[in-house]
């Protein structure tokens, strides 16, 4: 009796550790995005390599993290909602890493169009916007993770169909820059792959929101269309 | 003690009393009868009131009511004090506590107390909007969990709490926060979080303006050393010396604009109160539109838009040439065919004076810091403009001198607009 509960009480720290690990990947990512939005409106070229170099970290983390939880799982046998969570975290791991590697492509995108020496900021203001609001959604999904909120969950699930909204329009807009002024188009080409990564940001917070509701509720939420066939 | 004890023998002697002549006179059986009920009455009475104190003893409520009979009533009546002064003292106690969270929550600095495993154990109100904790959800949550920011990390990880951590805040707009970390009570850490939002701009307007006094007046210098260097040390003829000496007096009346333009800045720094004329701003507006077209030289389309026939009250020379600085800034930073509008308003509220542009233009993040001294949105550009760096600085402060308010609005590539709204006092209707 003693003995179980001295072993359960083991497990749970292992699970508070993982838990706090995970979010501490996701600190890295935040900041891979920020510094990613922030090259971007100011051109300060010299935090890319920064953030090349934090994907490093990101990756390795990631690793590490699905190490453990296959560990986790082999030696304690979690069942229920330890189960869930144990399975949550892997795929927020996948996501989040994926976010990681959207940044870095961000900073690689700036630092060509500053290379070729153009400013971004001056043809997609809105990039900036967008950029911001997936920021934002990524910063609350992974607060919905520490404090097991589905309420705020759902929100950024919500949230997501804003940025693609605004990504869609970004591209009108650009698609006529492009096509009254040819010589943007390598600039622009830059700036919608930008938006691109920046949207998919938006798409893998959506997506650690939907591993949240899935933790916390047991409930698959990711393709809402055939649950209500079924 | 003993009293009770004296008691319940005395009780026993009395039914032994009663039991003893009945046992010879009657019969041994009925006074053996007779003494056991005596005793077992006085059990009966026992049990009835252990009962009662037992019951109680299970929720131990302050309940006058209860009372005992007897020797039970002086155990009932100890009891019911005792209670009655823990619930005081807890009372009390619970207040103090309540006042001193209180007083945590009524600092201006963020407090968040952690435990030995850096959770979070208590936050104030400031701290939760400075680093976004929830407290009534984040209480027992490790700080990190939240707080992910890599560089906050690494130094609660590290546990060198001899410098405060500088941290920029990543929720919401950029605040700049300072944070200390103090061990207290064996494991249990404090963080105190201070915002310096305030004190680290100051510091860098500080240093950019040092270093932007010195580059400002360094670039001119340098054309005339280059340019004396040359006349000392070549032969040339005489149409070269005189364009390199037309080039020399530039810059030296560019260097003699930007002392001006500190000297002017500096004096209104210190100098007494405006003067309280009546500026006929009907004849203000006039020369402004003049000396824009003069400047424009045809490229622009300039609107009066004066609704008003109010004057203003204050000192002509201060407000002519921080109007006029509004609208050469516009002028300038406008392209050809666009459209300036000088705007002269009166209502309830007071006087606007504002000026309205087409031109480029600036990002919103540029705003607040564009009456800083020497700041610039583009240095290229402005420089050939022919801008000092200090116009909006001295407009800034002359219309503070006036108690008026610049209010700039700007959005990129569509314009900008550039108000001073004077308080109703500073209105003289005609």
């Amino acid at each position: 009796m003693n003995d179980s509960q001295h072993l359960s009480s083991q497990f749970d720290e292992d699970l508070t550790r993982l838990r706090t690990t995970v979010l501490q990947m996701g600190g890295l990512v935040e900041t891979q995005v920020s510094s990613a939005i922030e090259a971007y409106g100011t051109g300060e070229v010299s935090s890319v390599k920064h953030i090349v170099d934090t994907d490093r970290k990101v990756n390795d983390l990631e690793l590490a993290i699905d190490d453990d939880c296959a560990h986790l799982i082999a030696k304690r046998q979690p069942a229920a909602s330890d189960l869930r969570l144990v399975f949550g975290i892997s795929k927020i791991v996948t996501d989040l890493e994926r976010a990681g590697d959207e940044a870095k492509k961000i900073a690689k995108g700036v630092r060509r169009i500053y290379e070729a020496g153009q400013m971004p900021s001056q043809y997609g203001i809105g990039v900036r916007h967008i950029a911001e609001a997936a920021l934002g959604m990524l910063r609350q999904a992974l607060d919905a993770f520490a404090r097991l909120d589905t309420e705020l969950a759902v929100k950024v699930i919500q949230a997501d169909a804003n940025v693609d909204t605004e990504f869609k329009s970004i591209m009108r807009q650009l698609i006529t820059h492009m096509m009254e002024d040819p010589r943007t188009i390598t600039t622009s080409i830059d700036i919608i792959w930008i938006a691109r990564a920046v949207e998919r940001i938006g798409d893998h917070a959506k997506n650690v929101a939907e591993h949240v509701v899935y933790i916390v509720e047991g409930r698959d939420i990711r393709h809402p269309a055939k649950e209500s066939k079924a | 003690m003993s009293v009770q004890v004296v008691r319940a023998l005395l009780a026993a002697f009395f039914s032994a009393l009663i039991a003893l002549p009945v046992g010879y006179f009657v019969a041994v059986w009925a006074g053996w009868t007779l003494f056991c009920t005596g005793l077992g009455l006085q059990l009966a009475f026992h049990f009835r009131n252990f009962a009662r104190l037992e019951r109680w003893s299970r929720n131990p409520i302050v309940d006058p009511s209860l009372e005992g009979e007897g020797a039970w009533d002086g155990v009932f009546g100890r009891l019911y004090q005792h209670e009655k002064d823990l619930r005081g003292q807890i009372a009390a106690r619970d207040q103090e506590i309540a006042l001193l969270i209180a007083a945590g929550q009524a600092l201006t600095d963020g407090v968040v107390l952690l435990d030995g495993d850096n959770q979070i154990l208590f936050c104030n109100t400031t701290a939760e909007s400075q680093l976004g904790l929830v407290v009534q959800t984040d209480r027992g949550q490790p700080v990190v969990n939240l707080v992910r920011h890599p560089e906050f990390v690494d130094y609660l990880l590290l546990g060198d709490f001899s410098r405060p951590l500088t941290l920029r805040s990543e929720r919401g707009e950029d605040r700049v926060l300072s944070i200390y970390i103090i061990p207290y009570a064996g494991k249990r850490r404090l963080m105190q979080i201070k915002d310096v939002t305030q004190s680290d701009r100051l510091d860098r307007m500080r240093r950019d303006f040092v270093a932007n006094v010195s580059h400002e007046l360094r670039t001119p210098l340098t054309v005339l050393a280059g340019f004396l260097e040359t006349l000392q040390e070549i032969d040339v003829d005489r149409e070269e010396r005189t364009r390199y000496l037309e080039l020399m007096a530039e810059q030296s009346r560019r260097m003699q604009s930007i002392v001006q333009d500190l000297l002017t800045l500096s004096s209104i720094e210190s100098a007494p109160p405006p003067a309280n004329d009546v500026v006929d701003m009907a004849s203000l507006i006039d020369k402004l539109r003049r000396d824009a077209e003069a400047l424009s030289a045809g490229r622009h389309q300039i609107v009066v838009e004066a609704d008003s026939k109010a004057d203003l009250r204050g000192s002509e020379p201060e407000l002519v040439s921080a109007f006029g600085n509004l609208v050469s800034n516009a002028v300038r930073y406008t392209p050809p065919g666009g459209t300036i509008r000088i705007i002269w308003h009166t209502g309830a509220q007071g006087g606007e004076f504002a000026v309205e542009d087409t031109g480029i233009g600036i990002d919103a993040k540029h705003v607040p810091r564009l009456t800083e001294r020497f700041y610039r949105v583009d240095r290229g550009r402005s420089r050939d403009a022919g801008g000092t760096g200090l116009g909006l600085a001295i407009v800034k402060h002359t219309l503070n001198r006036h108690q008026a308010q610049l209010d700039i609005k700007s959005t990129p590539g569509v314009g900008s607009r550039f108000s001073a709204r004077f308080a109703t006092r500073r209105v003289v209707d005609v």
